[in-house]
């Protein structure tokens, strides 16, 4: 048996972490060649991207498990509240 | 030149025959083949045998039928429409592979007949063809929520079927409005304000919004797609709302409220996908969310927005198409798409991850992935326009979509950082890396080549669009903002993903606020209407049958007690002034 794969964690995270690395340098380097061509004008903050989606994605998770508090309810919670209606 | 075959007309009716072919081969044949009969009308539409197509916003009519005062333009070609039409047979296709080994022959029948009334609504003219065609459209996912055969899906069956009608019931009050008004049918663009004289307008696009599962009007979706069977959820991702989204196109571009609508859609669905344990139940809320660009394409009703709406429309039915189907390959294979279930089946079913990736890749609009090249191009229009809030909330739901399609449901069914699958979703698999059906990867697989071949040459899209595209989608700054905003989601995703693993719930959405006041409507006439009827009835019941005992038999009552004088004299003065009240009345 075991032919079967797992898949390929060592590989993904050394990528993983070049990548990342790469982009911060490329970021402060491309910003000071004025490559970049935005719209407005909080985009030119240096890696505003990085921190963007570092937080965005934080912050959304944070602020959803705070909403679930209130919002998670029992797996019948419909089925329950109709009682013996249905 | 009357002469066009009206390629809904031919898959419906066309599905309708499926029950009765006895041979299985022929069957599975005949049902490939229907969808591919429409591509060849829609081929040879496009190549102009039926007449030319004139440019955008131009059209050509066919079909021109006298109704009551009315004329009904029952086929209406544009190149929106074509477009549309275009990929709900490319993805009817997909999705007949997909559902090929379904046993049910009217699933068949009842998906052909839904796509069928698609097509027929995105080639209406006027009003009337559009209501005849959207009513059919949402009596079709009745039945294919009705065939999971749960008392669960039942119910959804119902609550989709009356949030439909509603709908319905509010397009046709606004176009009675709206005719009695103009004298006009026809389905094109409308008068849009907040006064009493748009109330006909106001109403269509209620029932618009309703049908595109706009905020707040959203939870229908993400309650009945999740309860279909697997193969009847991947039709319904498809036609019901991207048929909304173009009808909204035609008639309400422009309109500032859906902008902002559509914005806020697009991140608000994804605080409830945070929360959600069930994967289609995530992969509706990502349904929601974009949605939201389109919608906010729709408002903003400038060139780049209205083709990014409808270059999003299409990649949107390629890729979530194969979203669904990867959860539901889940689902077929160990009986459960829920987080706190699944986990290490990458071992098993590794090709249905990858396929499954692909879709998740181009839904986060990846370099390369044809997410990318449409909802890149929403945004671009937003920034075009220098709204920075429609910008942001569009931005920030790019980096959401990212971490639930890309990480969250990925990691939660096929890794979790387990090798293997719990013992008991173990037990249902072989010991092979291809326990997903293959006909299902099949159909995954053609649609994750068209989205990363629309992805990497987008020009082919491009030409479709109704208007001419100057937008270059591969500039360094696009690409480069794009990814370096995925790794470091990524980042974020890693460090909190303990608080996104599986856990036993349910969310509620703002259907909260329409179904607990109907329950306790529900529960009302069950409990205390149901008895002060039944006490209604059995007083009646009494007295009735106490006078009837009387007057048959009066010796027993003749005796003269107290109650039998009174009720004697009672009687008498209530016939008396019944007596005295119909001599005035004369």
């Amino acid at each position: 048996m075991n032919k079967l794969r797992v898949y390929p964690k060592k590989l993904f995270w050394r990528l993983y972490f070049i990548v990342l690395v790469v982009s911060l340098i490329l970021d402060f380097l491309w910003l000071y060649l004025h490559v970049f061509h935005y719209h407005f004008s909080f985009q030119y903050i240096p890696q505003f991207f990085a921190i963007f989606g570092l937080l965005g994605c934080m912050l959304l998770i944070l602020i959803a498990k705070a909403m679930g508090i209130i919002l998670v309810v029992d797996e019948d919670y419909y089925q329950k509240k109709s009682g013996k209606s249905n | 030149m009357n002469s066009w075959i009206h390629p809904g007309l031919v898959i419906s009716i066309g599905g309708l025959l499926i029950p009765f072919i006895p041979w299985k081969k022929v069957k599975q044949a005949y049902f490939l083949l229907l969808p591919l009969a429409g591509l060849a009308i829609l081929v040879a539409t496009s190549a102009g045998v039926f007449g030319t197509i004139p440019a955008w916003p131009d059209s050509l009519y066919k079909y021109n039928v006298p109704f009551l005062q009315y004329t009904l333009d029952i086929v209406r070609i544009n190149k929106l429409s074509m477009l549309f039409a275009y990929v709900y047979v490319v993805a009817a296709f997909c999705m007949n592979i997909y559902a090929l080994r379904v046993k049910n022959d009217w699933e068949h029948v009842v998906a052909m007949i839904y796509v069928g009334s698609a097509l027929g609504a995105v080639f209406s003219g006027d009003f009337f063809t559009l209501f005849f065609c959207l009513e059919i459209m949402s009596l079709a996912p009745f039945f294919l929520l009705l065939f999971r055969g749960t008392k669960k899906s039942a119910g959804a069956a119902v609550r989709y079927v009356l949030w439909h009608h509603f709908s319905g019931v509010c397009i046709l009050a606004g176009v009675l409005l709206h005719s009695q008004q103009t004298g006009s049918i026809e389905f094109t663009t409308m008068p849009w304000g907040w006064g009493g004289e748009y109330l006909g307008s106001n109403l269509i696009l209620l029932g618009f919004v309703i049908n595109a599962a706009t905020t707040p009007f959203h939870s229908w979706l993400s309650d009945t797609y999740s309860e279909a069977t697997p193969s009847g959820s991947i039709y319904m991702t498809a036609y019901t709302t991207k048929t909304a989204i173009f009808c909204l196109i035609m008639t309400f571009s422009g309109v500032p409220l859906l902008m902002w609508m559509g914005a806020i859609q697009s991140v608000f669905a994804l605080f409830l996908a945070v929360l959600e344990n069930d994967g289609r139940r995530l992969c509706s809320y990502h349904i929601i969310s974009q949605i939201g660009y389109m919608v906010a394409g729709v408002g903003m009703g400038t060139d780049m927005g209205i083709n990014g709406a409808a270059s999003h429309a299409l990649c949107h039915i390629i890729y979530n198409a194969l979203l669904y189907m990867g959860a539901g390959c889940a689902l077929v294979v160990v009986g459960t798409a829920k987080f706190n279930e699944t986990g290490g089946l990458y071992k098993y079913m590794p090709i249905s991850f990858w396929l499954y990736m692909i879709g998740g890749f181009s839904i986060s609009g990846f370099p390369l992935f044809n997410g990318f090249i449409s909802k890149a191009m929403t945004i671009e229009a937003a920034e075009l326009i220098h709204n920075r809030g429609v910008y942001l909330l569009l931005e920030g739901a790019t980096v959401g979509t990212f971490l639930h399609t890309g990480l969250k449901l990925p990691w939660n069914i096929w890794l979790q950082g387990r090798d293997e699958p719990r013992p008991e979703i173990r037990a249902k698999l072989k010991d092979s890396a291809l326990n997903t059906p293959v006909h299902m990867l099949v159909g995954m697989g053609v649609l994750a080549f068209l989205c990363i071949f629309l992805g990497v040459y987008p020009w082919i899209l491009y030409d479709m669009l109704p208007y001419p595209v100057e937008y270059v989608p591969f500039t360094v700054t696009r690409i480069f903002s794009i990814t370096q905003m995925f790794i470091f989601a990524f980042l974020g995703f890693w460090f909190l993903r303990k608080l996104l693993g599986g856990h036993l719930g349910y969310v509620i959405d703002t259907d909260w606020l329409v179904r607990m006041p109907g329950m306790k409507l529900i529960q009302f006439c069950n409990g205390s209407l149901l008895k002060f009827g039944s006490f209604l009835d059995r007083s009646v019941v009494k007295s009735s049958a106490f006078a009837v005992s009387t007057l048959r038999n009066p010796s027993i009552e003749m005796r003269l007690t107290p109650t039998a004088v009174g009720l004697g004299v009672f009687v008498t003065l209530i016939l008396f002034v019944i007596f005295l009240l119909a001599r005035i009345g004369v």
